[in-house]
């Protein structure tokens, strides 16, 4: 089965200063860490076929962060992917997520899949509407947020997690399928799986390539979340003398 | 800005009042029609069913061309309804947004992103599709008429619906819990957690958890779960124990009104997330709270 995973190369928040601005330019990319769980499927689902990894990049500079997404990616090859497509282009900086599902769905198109494979969300914005955007832009039918899947003669059967219930679902290949976090255990690839992936192929596309239209950007400005709390710390004392504090703070406040 | 509000609820129809249009509901049935009735101006019923995302899509995008903005609770299902709809439109989507306005015929809203460390301002010419964060949008949407009108459709679901089954359900409500005692990798076993339940007993509140105790250890159920992908919890009192307060953690915790920490390491970033914070073992500490705080309430 030929299996396209949708990666996003994502800011590493982890790693995100926020002090009197949001340094985004300065932030390292890595794999969003629920794309993992859609690769470890991937490589899973392919048997004797091909999976690949797609990403546009949307964070800049472009010429930086583009070396930099294609070492992102090629962890994602190191897992067991087989090849890779970066949509690098200074127009899709910040470009409308129309525009971003349009130019993957391009790739997935021009190299073709049964089934795409995603995470349910990303770890820098989590707004988690990509996958419905490109099931949208292919025509295809979506299947969010499974913690399970299997494939049986052309149809999957998932099992989607939602709020407060699992609903087992069917649908037709080919399909796009978003996955959660408790689908599988990512695996961490071994050294030889990480020097062999140097040698795969990593192929860098244009908005021209794939003869995709830009639309109009997106207008958004970060500011630090500031957190106001009282960051009294009790240090000092035995255990019993900081339980004793703790509980006068409490009391004094008249949440206790 | 003309709005319509899809799974309708008084928070969402609040929201789409507030940006000053007419307001359409957009139901699946007479009976939910009915609830609708006197709180938006127009219900549009769409006989489908509301648990299949493309139906639904459908269903909307057809209803959406005489409106500038689409609203949707930021459920699971809301979310992947608002993804399809959004990409046929052509339109932004904006996400979980904590405040919404119309400026200069653009819609303006702000969201929490890069892991809870910093707050997005966004802004989006129409059409845009939005889902609202739960509990942000507190008041009661004008009276008006309404008219009942049916949405015709013919497109049937991809997705077939094979069964459903419900989660385990205890009778745990943290989202309604004035006091949460909440537990993370800090404990060494699942019978340590017995401690914490003994704490929440005697303060009278409810026990909640991190990530990993409930997806990945599998010591508490689901519903225990705060956090990004977890709860949003408000308490009056938030005890984190053994929690490390990664942002994940801390983005279901921000609307407590008071966070108490317990961690043995001084350096934890729940600290900085907490009023009160006490460095030491829960293993030694615990079980002092417990003691003192049951002798005094008796
Ligand atoms: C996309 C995504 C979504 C996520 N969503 C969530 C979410 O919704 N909720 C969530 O909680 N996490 C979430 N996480 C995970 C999150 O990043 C952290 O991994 C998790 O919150 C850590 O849990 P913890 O604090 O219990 O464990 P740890 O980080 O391991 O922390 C344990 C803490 O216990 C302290 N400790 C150890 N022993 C003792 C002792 N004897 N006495 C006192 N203190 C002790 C340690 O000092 C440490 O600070 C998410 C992650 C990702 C990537």
């Amino acid at each position: 089965m030929k299996v396209a995973v949708l990666v996003k190369t994502a800011l590493d928040t982890g790693q995100l200063r926020v002090r009197d601005t949001v340094a985004t330019e300065e932030t390292p990319l890595k794999i969003s860490d629920i794309d993992r769980n859609a690769i470890e499927e991937a490589v899973k689902l392919k048997g004797q076929d091909k999976a690949y990894a797609v990403t546009v990049l949307k964070w800049g500079p472009l010429q930086k962060k583009a070396q930099e997404a294609e070492n992102v990616l090629r962890e994602a090859l190191a897992m067991g992917l087989d090849e890779a497509y970066l949509v690098a282009d200074e127009r899709l900086l910040n470009a409308s997520h129309v525009v971003t599902a349009k130019a993957l769905a391009a790739v997935v198109k021009k190299v073709g899949a049964d089934i795409v494979l995603a995470g349910e969300a990303t770890v820098d914005n989590y707004t988690g509407q990509i996958p419905a955007r490109v099931a949208a832009e292919l025509g295809w039918p979506v299947v969010t947020y499974v913690r399970e899947l299997r494939v049986e003669g052309g149809r999957l059967i998932a099992r989607r997690d939602l709020e407060d219930h699992v609903e087992v679902v069917e649908v037709q290949l080919p399909a796009v399928v978003s996955v959660t976090r408790e689908i599988n255990q990512p695996r961490i690839p071994t050294l030889l799986a990480i020097r062999a992936a140097m040698k795969k192929p990593v192929n860098r596309l244009t908005l021209a390539d794939l003869g995709v239209e830009v639309a109009p950007r997106i207008a958004a400005a970060y500011k630090p979340l500031v957190i106001q709390r009282k960051k009294v710390v009790i240090k000092d004392g035995t255990p019993e003398e900081k339980a004793e504090k703790l509980i006068q703070y409490l009391r004094q406040e008249g949440v206790i | 800005m003309k709005a319509l509000v899809v799974y309708p609820n008084r928070e969402l129809l609040y929201a789409a009042s507030t940006l000053g249009g007419e307001v359409a509901a957009l139901v699946f049935s007479e009976r939910e029609a009915e609830a609708v009735k006197g709180v938006a101006h127009r219900a549009l019923v769409a006989e489908v069913d509301p648990r299949l995302p493309d139906a639904v899509a459908e269903a909307v995008v057809k209803a959406a061309q005489s409106y500038q903005v689409v609203l949707l609770p930021s459920t699971k299902n809301g979310k992947t309804v608002g993804g399809l709809v959004a990409q046929r439109l052509g339109a932004e989507f904006l996400t979980d947004v904590l405040t919404l306005r119309v400026e200069g015929g653009v819609l303006k809203a702000e969201r929490y992103v890069f892991g809870n460390k910093a707050v997005a301002a966004v802004e989006a010419a129409p059409p845009v599709v939005v889902t609202v964060a739960p509990g942000r949008f507190q008041g009661q949407p004008p009276a008006v008429q309404t008219t009942v009108e049916k949405v015709a459709l013919q497109a049937g679901s991809k997705m077939k619906i094979v069964s459903v089954e419900e989660k385990a359900r205890g009778a745990v409500k943290l989202e309604e819990a004035e006091i949460i005692v909440s537990v993370g990798r800090g404990f060494k076993k699942k019978e340590d957690l017995q401690m914490a339940f003994e704490l929440a007993r005697v303060l009278g509140g409810q026990v909640g958890c991190s990530r990993p105790i409930a997806a990945d250890l599998k010591w508490l159920p689901e519903e225990h779960w705060v956090g990004l992908s977890g709860k949003k919890v408000k308490p009056k009192l938030y005890l984190a124990i053994g929690i490390s307060g990664q942002p994940q953690h801390i983005a279901g915790i921000l609307d407590s009104r008071i966070i108490a920490a317990i961690n043995n390491d001084p350096s934890a970033p729940i600290f900085q997330n907490a009023d009160y914070g006490v460095v030491e073992d829960l293993y030694k500490i615990v079980p002092i709270l417990i003691n003192k705080l049951s002798k005094t309430k008796g």
